[in-house]
Parts: C-alpha cells; sequence; structure tokens
C-alpha cells in the first residue's frame, strides 16, 4: 500500500475541506464566531452567530430577581417553548406562545395584553435561545418591557418555586 | 469461506456501490450542519465530551469534511483516501456514541438533523454498518469504477 500517496491525498482532501469551511462560515448568514461562548455559569450558551439576537442588558441573570418580578405581580411570564413542554409543566401562570408557533398566536396574545405590559420570557434554561428570540419577536410586534429570564423552567424548578 | 470473503472484499461492483452509499450518506449528513452551524455546535456541546474552545470550530470544520470526503467518494477522486478519512469519521463516531451511552446521557446525536434521531445504540450499529462498507473501498485492490481521477490497481 503506498502510504505516502494516501496521507498527501488525505492532506489535500483535508486542506480543501478547511479552506471551504472558514470561507462558507465567513460569508454565510449562519455563520458562527470562532469561538462561542459555552460556560453556562457566565450566561445562556451561544456560537456567537452573526444572526444571534442576545441582548445581555435585557437578561435576568439570577433566580431570585425573577422570583421578585414574579412576586410583584406586575409582569407576565411569557413561556417559548413547545405547547408540548408547556403543558408538562410551566411556572406557575405562565402564558404559552411557542416560538414555532408565534405567527399564528400573536394576535390573541395582543388582544389580551397591551404593548405596555411587562413581560419576563423564558425557556428551558441556559441551553437554550429560544427566549431570546421570543423577546426579539415581541420588540418587533411593539412591546417595550420584555426581558429574558436566562436560567428558564430549569432554574426556577431547581429553586422549588411555583410550577404547574 | 475466506476466499468468497476475499472475492466479496474486492468485487468492483460491490465497491462502486459502498462508495456510492457512503459518499451520499455523507453529503446528506453535511447538508443540515452547513445550513445550520448553531444548531450542529448545540449538538457537539451536547455530547460534552469536548473543550469550549474547539465545539466552534468543530461545527465550522466537521460538515466540510464529510462534505468533501462524500463527494471524493461519489465521484471517486482519491478514493481510498476519502474512505480512510470516513472511516477515521466513523470511529470517532462510534467512540463518542458509545461513551455517551455507557455514561447513561440523554443526547441528540445530530448526525442528520438536529431532530433526535432514533437510539444511541441504533445508530452505533449503523455506523458500524459504514464502517465495514469503508473498510472494503480502503482495502478493495481491483480496478476501480466511475473514477475521475484515481483508478486503483493492484499493488
Amino acid at each position: 500500500m503506498q502510504w505516502n500517496k494516501i496521507i498527501k491525498e488525505m492532506i489535500f482532501l483535508l486542506g480543501i475541506s478547511i479552506i471551504f469551511a472558514f470561507t462558507v462560515n465567513f460569508f454565510s448568514p449562519a455563520g458562527i464566531a470562532l469561538v462561542g461562548q459555552w460556560d453556562e455559569s457566565l450566561g445562556v450558551i451561544a456560537t456567537k452567530a452573526k444572526s444571534d439576537v442576545f441582548s445581555g442588558e435585557l437578561e435576568i441573570k439570577h433566580v431570585k430577581i425573577a422570583k421578585q418580578i414574579y412576586d410583584s405581580d406586575k409582569a407576565v411570564f411569557v413561556d417559548a417553548r413547545s405547547l408540548e413542554n408547556f403543558e408538562n409543566a410551566h411556572i406557575k401562570g405562565a402564558e404559552s406562545l411557542p416560538l414555532d408557533q408565534f405567527d399564528n398566536l400573536i394576535e390573541a396574545f395582543k388582544e389580551k395584553y397591551p404593548a405596555d405590559t411587562i413581560i419576563v420570557t423564558y425557556c428551558l434554561g441556559r441551553t437554550c435561545d429560544d427566549s431570546h428570540r421570543l423577546e426579539q419577536l415581541l420588540f418587533d410586534k411593539g412591546y417595550v418591557n420584555v426581558s429574558v429570564f436566562i436560567d428558564g423552567y430549569q432554574g426556577w424548578k431547581a429553586e422549588g418555586y411555583p410550577i404547574e | 469461506m475466506n476466499n468468497y470473503l476475499r472475492n466479496l472484499f474486492n468485487n468492483c461492483w460491490i465497491e462502486i456501490a459502498f462508495r456510492w452509499i457512503l459518499g451520499i450518506t455523507f453529503i446528506y449528513a453535511s447538508y443540515y450542519k452547513i445550513m445550520s452551524p448553531t444548531d450542529f455546535a448545540k449538538v457537539v456541546y451536547g455530547y460534552n465530551l469536548f473543550p469550549e474552545v474547539l465545539i466552534n470550530p468543530i461545527a465550522i470544520i466537521l460538515p466540510f469534511v464529510e462534505l468533501i470526503s462524500g463527494l471524493s467518494l461519489l465521484i471517486g477522486i482519491y478514493p481510498r483516501s476519502a474512505a480512510l478519512i470516513i472511516n477515521g469519521l466513523l470511529l470517532a463516531f462510534i467512540f463518542i456514541l458509545t461513551i455517551n451511552i455507557m455514561r447513561g446521557y440523554e443526547f441528540d446525536c445530530g448526525c442528520f438533523s438536529t431532530k433526535k434521531t432514533g437510539s444511541p445504540k441504533l445508530m452505533v450499529a449503523r455506523d458500524v454498518i459504514y464502517l465495514i462498507m469503508g473498510l472494503q473501498i480502503f482495502l478493495f485492490n481491483g480496478v476501480r469504477k466511475g473514477c475521475i481521477i484515481r483508478v486503483d490497481r493492484k499493488t
């Protein structure tokens, strides 16, 4: 077997792959950063993609602060997870607005909640970004007081706070 | 029996069939990963095996290694080397899947889509079958059919 030839061919194929990979990633709108944020203790995990909609200023990073807002009864908690997950269990009193059904459900939501409603979106926890995407969609629909509870359902449940 | 197996391993029609099956499979597998690098990076993160600094580079490079190697097999450019790369990937996939099965992790393999694609044990069995195909392509010693660049003859 001609190993020298095989190794040269493999280097050629891998080299072409790497050049294509970084070129496409650089120009693609779905491209991601070379290093992402994968430390859950620092916040929501993210590839830092060009399409990311994260706004750290609007994040609620501590469960206890989310609980204070919840206890004030001034905010509506909105669950961005699927309806199936919502029906399994959710933060007590939360509204369901699954990301994939946003267009179908937003009109009914708008009739129920005016644009100045204080909204807190959440999803499973720091491994999902659906709550950030929902926050962005709600902004686009005119809601101005929207923030994201990044510890989500898992963080809330771990503290023993009310779920249903 | 040994002769029968040797003939099977050196059958050019089996070789081209395996090359096309593996080629198309890997091209298909690369498609969603290239279209959704963010989703694929989260799958890589979900394996809980890689240092944080490597997750994005893996999500960027691996799909193109699958694509280029798959294309090489399909159109017959350096098929033996492409098969060796794909066998390396398959061994890595089998290793990663097995470790996570042993750890009892629930995870999304991310092989062909971001949706769950079935039992991890079945995925390992499937990868072992692909590996056998890859080995046949790598060890084949006859004249390869349908190759653009390299037509390997007995050495």
